[in-house]
């Protein structure tokens, strides 16, 4: 881990506790995950035989990297105010459902995609309505509507399978490509470096920081807090819907089990590229490289012939060893 | 509003929503107030009840506590039981194996959340994917059959005693006695209530909270893991994917029963009559044959809708807000900040 990542943002006190004690700040965490890719990008390609930088996973890997990236975006600007929705994984489910009922009537590809996008910010906007005016905690809100989506799931789809889905979908996201990437990675790095720069520059995402530090002092600064929180919602739900989309391109159907654990990737990504839950702190970097870490462990375990169970086990080890190596001693009173 | 602990009106509505789910599933079919489908019922609560009982601690303790791996750590105690009585282990030896691996596992929580200082919610999940993934990395993804086992052993989740379910008169019913004193009048109780209440109060007064809470998590694993023994015991088999809903339906139980998700209040007297309540709502359900995903979320609505209408009668957001907030957002200037 390169402790001299951070040489141009080094604490001002000039005291040198321990090497952990410097990871959570902007940088040296980036630096740390990026040391974390490439170990494990070697470790998988050495480990594979050759099979990890042919072009096919090559492929897979960028797809579900850009389906995981999307929405994390919005996570992480959810995440930042001091939020969290665990709900996006049957939400993605629900609008992959609604814009499959909407192929299955042969709508056209230009009238279903502001179905997805509409559905998915719908979805959000309803989540929203239960933080916000309600006063639900976020974690209790997105637990409810994560099983009231998926009962909706079951009851849009009558419990079939919709495999209508047109094959123009796979060739815009995935076939087409510009250079080495698939369009899917190219709208994703787009996204990011647009929402990157937005957090970093504009009036709005200095707000999105400034909730997150201290919400009270933010309100009595002027910065309308809860319609920056709506928005964050609503953004998540949109970036959700979207990846539906990409999702159809990838797997042409929807099943009633379609996005299932699809929030916990995403959280996962979130938290391991370095953004705190009490919201603050974060950056859209960071949730690049996370993405890329769990996109890279769900490869490693297929291709280095693990059991697929363990895949579970290395991302939760992963997210407590990436978190746990941010500690800092607890503090007093 | 915060510690007041024990609520009587709550727990009188709560029993009037026990009764009257009762009776209206009774009135669909009457089939259900039989001996042995009440007794199906109390078996199904015994589980989820012990559950909650370890979150409503974790959460009565405040900044944020939360389990989410209560199903990972029955299901993975569960998985460590079957492995053991599969290898002729005696199965009191076994049973007390997989409760200290409960133990264990909630040490890991408690660890993380205390030493580190992770947030609750991703050291349970973090551990939720780990056990869950221990659990089918163990048993290759293949339920364990226990039906073999010695009718001592059987007896813990299908036996009965003074004429109710073993696990309902000798496990569930003591151990609410025991955490309902040492809530209400134990040391560990009341210092966990204003550690919930007041992190600097607490502290102040020479609450050790971080160890505090460090335990509540402890005692989570204890209990689920004592949940997964008895499922195992009851279905005479040891399932890696035992247990999934768990972490939902405790934690709207605790809330139902009156544990305000901020810490701080609430008592396992309420959580244990809200046992009750989503007992009768998920067994009536499945005894009207409705598919487990919409038993689900129906306890999704029933989790959103409590904490709304909370809300509402304490005055702060609710129901009510929510409409104005659209009924503003529909009029001239949408969306106003208050």
């Amino acid at each position: 881990m390169p402790s001299d990542a951070s040489a141009p943002l080094a604490r001002p006190s000039g005291r040198v506790r321990s090497i952990f004690r410097h990871l959570p700040l902007p940088g040296e965490r980036e630096g740390g995950l990026l040391a974390t890719l490439v170990a494990l990008s070697l470790l998988i390609a050495f480990g594979s035989h050759g099979a990890f930088f042919t072009p096919v996973n090559m492929d897979n890997l960028l797809v579900s990297a850009a389906i995981t990236a999307i929405p994390a975006i919005g996570m992480t600007v959810v995440i930042l105010t001091g939020g969290i929705d665990v709900s996006i994984g049957s939400m993605l489910g629900l609008v992959a459902a609604i814009g499959g009922l909407a192929f299955e009537a042969h709508w056209s590809l230009a009238a279903v995609v502001p179905i997805f996008c509409l559905a998915g910010a719908g979805l959000g906007l309803f989540n929203a309505a239960l933080i916000i005016p309600g006063r639900v905690p976020p974690v209790i809100a997105t637990l409810g509507t994560l099983s009231i989506f998926r009962m909706l799931v079951f009851l849009v789809t009558g419990s079939n399978w919709i495999t209508e889905i047109p094959p123009s979908l796979t060739t815009i996201f995935i076939v087409t490509r510009i250079g080495p990437l698939p369009m899917a990675s190219i709208i994703a790095l787009l996204m990011l470096a647009l929402a990157a720069f937005i957090l970093a520059r504009f009036r709005m995402g200095r707000h999105v920081y400034a909730i997150g530090n201290n919400e009270e002092a933010a309100r009595l600064a002027g910065i309308r807090v809860r319609r920056i929180k709506l928005y964050a919602y609503v953004l998540l739900g949109l970036l959700t819907g979207i990846a539906a989309l990409m999702t159809l391109g990838q797997s042409p159907m929807v099943q009633t089990s379609t996005g299932e654990g699809f929030e916990l990737k995403v959280i996962a990504a979130v938290v391991l590229g370095g953004t705190e839950l009490s919201g603050g702190r974060g950056t859209i970097l960071g949730t690049l490289l996370g993405t890329l870490i769990v996109e890279l462990v769900g490869d490693g375990v297929v291709l280095l012939h693990i059991q697929p169970f363990w895949s579970g086990v290395l991302l939760g080890a992963i997210i407590l060893f990436s978190v746990g190596a941010a500690w800092r001693p607890a503090r007093s009173v | 509003m915060r510690g007041r602990g024990f609520e009587s009106t709550r727990i009188l509505l709560l029993l009037a929503f026990f009764v009257l789910g009762l009776g209206g599933f009774a009135l669909g079919d009457v089939g259900i107030l039989s001996r042995a489908n009440l007794t199906s019922m109390a078996v199904f609560a015994v589980e989820i009840g012990i559950v909650a009982l370890g979150q409503t601690f974790v959460i009565c303790g405040g900044e944020g506590g939360i389990d989410l791996s209560v199903g990972a750590i029955a299901a993975l105690a569960q998985v460590f039981l079957g492995l053991m009585l599969v290898a002729h282990m005696p199965w009191p030896l076994a049973v007390a194996i997989a409760l200290a691996s409960g133990v264990a596992m909630g040490g890991v929580n408690a660890l993380a959340i205390t030493r580190f200082t992770i947030p609750p919610i991703i050291v349970t999940l973090a551990t939720m994917f780990a056990f869950n993934g221990l659990a089918l990395v163990f048993t290759g993804g293949i339920n364990i059959d226990l039906t073999a086992m010695p009718p001592s052993f059987l007896a813990l989740g299908q036996g009965s005693a003074f004429g109710l379910p073993v696990q309902l008169a000798v496990i569930y019913l003591p151990l609410l006695l025991l955490f309902a004193f040492l809530q209400h009048f134990g040391r560990f109780g009341r210092a966990l209530y204003l550690a919930g209440t007041s992190e600097l109060a607490a502290r102040l007064a020479g609450i050790r909270t971080t160890e505090l809470r460090g335990w509540t998590y402890v005692i989570s694993g204890l209990l689920s893991s004592l949940a997964g023994v008895i499922g195992a015991a009851r279905l005479g088999t040891a399932r890696p994917d035992a247990a999934e809903q768990m972490n939902l339906v405790s934690i709207a139980i605790v809330v139902l029963g009156g544990t305000g998700i901020f810490g701080g209040d609430g008592s396992v007297i309420g959580t244990a009559v809200a046992t009750a309540v989503i007992a009768v709502v998920d067994y009536g359900l499945s005894y009207n044959n409705i598919n487990p995903i919409y038993q689900a979320g129906v306890m999704g609505i029933i989790l959103i809708t409590l904490v709304l209408v909370e809300n509402m009668l304490r005055g702060r957001g609710g129901l009510r807000q929510v409409w104005s907030y659209w009924a503003r957002a529909i009029s001239r200037d949408p969306l106003q900040d208050s």
